[in-house]
């Protein structure tokens, strides 16, 4: 039990709120309830674990939100002009790949620190998906768009299928792959890391790749819950990605990552906020308390690391 | 040899302003009514908010870590200063607005000292709980000042001209002239920038981070409060979704002027011309009709390419490295962004 908590320390937190949740309120432990706060979970895992590598590798993507909006719009403008919905997606993965792909190429090749690279492509690309949509929401009624979020295979809600899927697939690239492995490397220190022959800029500009691709993804399964596309959406949703990370145990300066944790960081979010409309708090309270916990997260960790800072050993100062 | 370090470090200075110039030369002829004096009042009067919180947060990236709460911070404290003016007029929205400012910046620092949380995250934090906190004072509707109080000292300063100078203006640039001096003429300014550019050295040198952080963050706060007071007087209202998005704007003038964001290197005057820059850029952008998406794009690609040449004027200023370059060499890469 104890290796199993210090594996996943946010389990403890999540059964506390679960259960604090049972008590207070009727409805949350209904399996509809659960089915409505895993699928919720499950949208924001995927975006979460691409963000995953790019934090393990001790950089961020702000543009993020940006891709869900554009992509969304993407998607549907190209349904509503005529194309089959798989095409549709196809492209809206495509335009999210060329949005990562510009943010890594910016980042190794002009040298633009990461933070700025991503912020001004923040800005530019939700000014295309604002000017594509011309400002109007792109409504669609297409069938197969829908299943993204609607469909069942096997009775599970696909949302899930997907996460798992992904969290699957991320835990093995991570953990069992010379490319997590290199990921890694580079953020514990990069310099290091390329004097051993890594090829530092190419991991660096896949990373981002991802990042553009799973935000795509997470545009899709917007889009496919409200079956609109609209250049308005997503905004801010960089920072929901980043939390769930950071909230799971990914170092804030890279070197460490924990797939789980990102996974685990999705659902303990997801209740809460769940948890809190289930008790009908205004959302102005549920921003409170997201915040809240991203700081208590990151204050338990600071206080570990100063404790293991009072050990004779010299321990040099990671965080600033 | 020497030449050529010179006019580098005189780039990291004065390079945005000259952009700045040379932006100031051709706009009379892209937008004639430029240099109107209704226009070019308008210009710094807008630029006044985000150029004050935009000098404070030059501090807070000097020392290596940047505030994300500041957009949090811009409404709560609005939104105070005017239940603040509704209850007691110009002086307790005045003092709202400060002391709101200075309790949002003592939060973040000691987050930041205290419990060892570090500064992306803690201010990534109390961004949501600002926001959240403004959100709840304003759950009957968004604050706004009344309209029969258009004679009150307090409304005036966002309409009133000296000189013809815009007020907010010239609030700002004496922010900007004391925090030059406190960076560039005292002890505690060469702190920031010494504990910037390597907080370990700094501690050997007998630097206490933690007062340095709580100082450079409450210094944030009270630019926040400061800008406050020239922000909700020219939009008369606010709620929790006031100036979203500002946090990034602020940095992207800090960065842009030529602060580095590894910490340790400063200039406000580039600050300075990085926040007009940005305010004529979006003017002319405006008075040309061009659509604010399109005005989204334009400023990224500006924020991009002042990056990439100083991304490259970094990778070329070792000694020989264009050299090594040109011949198929590699060349080191700019350090991390820390």
């Amino acid at each position: 039990m104890t290796a199993v908590l210090r594996r996943a320390p946010l389990l403890l937190p999540l059964l506390g709120t679960v259960v604090v949740l049972a008590v207070a309120t009727d409805s949350f432990l209904t399996g509809a309830n659960i089915e409505n706060v895993l699928v919720a979970a499950a949208i924001v895992a995927v975006p979460g674990l691409a963000m995953t590598f790019c934090l393990a590798m001790g950089e961020f993507d702000l543009s993020i939100g940006s891709t869900v909006s554009l992509a969304g719009v993407v998607c549907c403008s190209a349904i509503i002009a005529g194309q089959p919905a798989p095409v549709a997606m196809g492209i809206a993965l495509l335009v999210g790949a060329a949005i990562g792909l510009a943010n890594g190429l910016v980042i190794t090749k002009l040298g633009v620190t990461p933070f700025i690279a991503t912020l001004a492509t923040l800005v530019i690309v939700r000014g295309l998906s604002l000017a594509y949509s011309g400002g109007h929401d792109q409504i669609v009624s297409s069938a197969a768009l829908k299943y993204l979020v609607g469909g069942r295979p096997l009775g599970v809600p696909m949302p899930i299928v997907l996460a798992v899927v992904a969290t699957a697939a991320g835990w093995w690239a991570m953990n069992r792959t010379r490319f997590g492995r290199w990921v890694c490397a580079i953020g514990s220190n990069r310099e290091a890391a390329r004097v051993s022959g890594l090829p530092v800029d190419r991991v660096r500009i896949a990373v981002y790749v991802l990042v553009g691709v799973a935000g795509a993804g997470w545009g899709l399964l917007i889009s496919s819950q409200l079956q609109k596309g609209n250049g308005q959406l997503g905004m801010g949703f960089e920072l929901d990605a980043i939390t769930v990370v950071v909230i799971g145990g990914t170092a804030l300066l890279g070197g460490r990552a924990s797939i789980v944790g990102t996974v685990l960081g999705a659902v303990l979010i997801e209740t809460i906020r769940n948890g809190l409309n289930l008790l009908n708090t205004p959302p102005a309270y549920q921003r409170i308390s997201v915040g809240l916990l991203l700081i208590a997260a990151l204050a338990i960790r600071g206080i570990r690391r100063a404790e293991a800072r009072t050990l004779p050993v010299p321990v040099p100062e990671a965080a600033r | 040899m020497k030449s050529s370090t010179s006019l580098g470090s005189l780039w990291d200075t004065w390079g945005i302003t000259a952009i700045l110039v040379l932006l100031l030369a051709v706009a009379p002829v892209l937008t004639p009514d430029f240099f109107s004096l209704d226009n070019a009042q308008s210009v710094l009067r807008e630029s006044a908010y985000l150029g004050i919180v935009a000098a404070g947060m030059t501090f807070a990236v000097a020392s290596g870590a940047f505030d994300l709460s500041v957009g949090g911070q811009l409404a709560l404290c609005s939104v105070v200063s005017l239940i603040g003016f509704a209850a007691g007029g110009t002086v307790l929205a005045i003092v709202a607005a400060l002391a709101t400012g200075l309790a949002c910046g003592l939060l973040n620092a000691s987050l930041i000292t205290r419990l060892s949380v570090p500064p992306f995250v803690a201010t990534l934090g109390t961004l949501f709980v600002f926001r959240g906190l403004s959100y709840i004072l304003t759950q009957d509707g968004p604050k706004t000042l009344p309209y029969d109080q258009i004679g009150s000292p307090f409304v005036k300063i966002g309409g009133l001209n000296v000189a013809g100078v815009p007020v907010p203006f010239v609030i700002m640039v004496g922010v900007f002239a004391a925090a030059w001096l406190l960076l560039r003429r005292t002890a505690t300014g060469r702190r920031v920038l010494a504990y910037g550019s390597s907080p370990e050295a700094a501690r050997f040198c007998g630097i206490s981070a933690n007062r340095l952080r709580l100082f450079v963050f409450a210094l944030v706060g009270v630019s926040v409060g400061i800008a406050t007071l020239t922000y909700i007087t020219r939009v008369w209202t606010a709620d929790g979704s006031a100036q979203d998005g500002f946090e990034l704007k602020v940095i992207a003038a800090v960065v842009l002027g030529g602060t580095s964001l590894k910490g340790g290197k400063a200039t406000l005057i580039g600050t300075f011309s990085a926040v007009l820059l940005i305010s004529v850029l979006n003017d002319m952008l405006v008075s040309e009709g061009v659509p604010s998406a399109y005005q989204r794009i334009v400023l990224g690609g500006v924020l991009i390419v002042a990056l990439t040449i100083d991304g490259l004027r970094t990778r070329f200023a070792a000694p020989g490295s264009l050299r090594r370059a040109l011949s198929g060499g590699r060349t080191p890469q700019p350090g991390p962004a820390r």
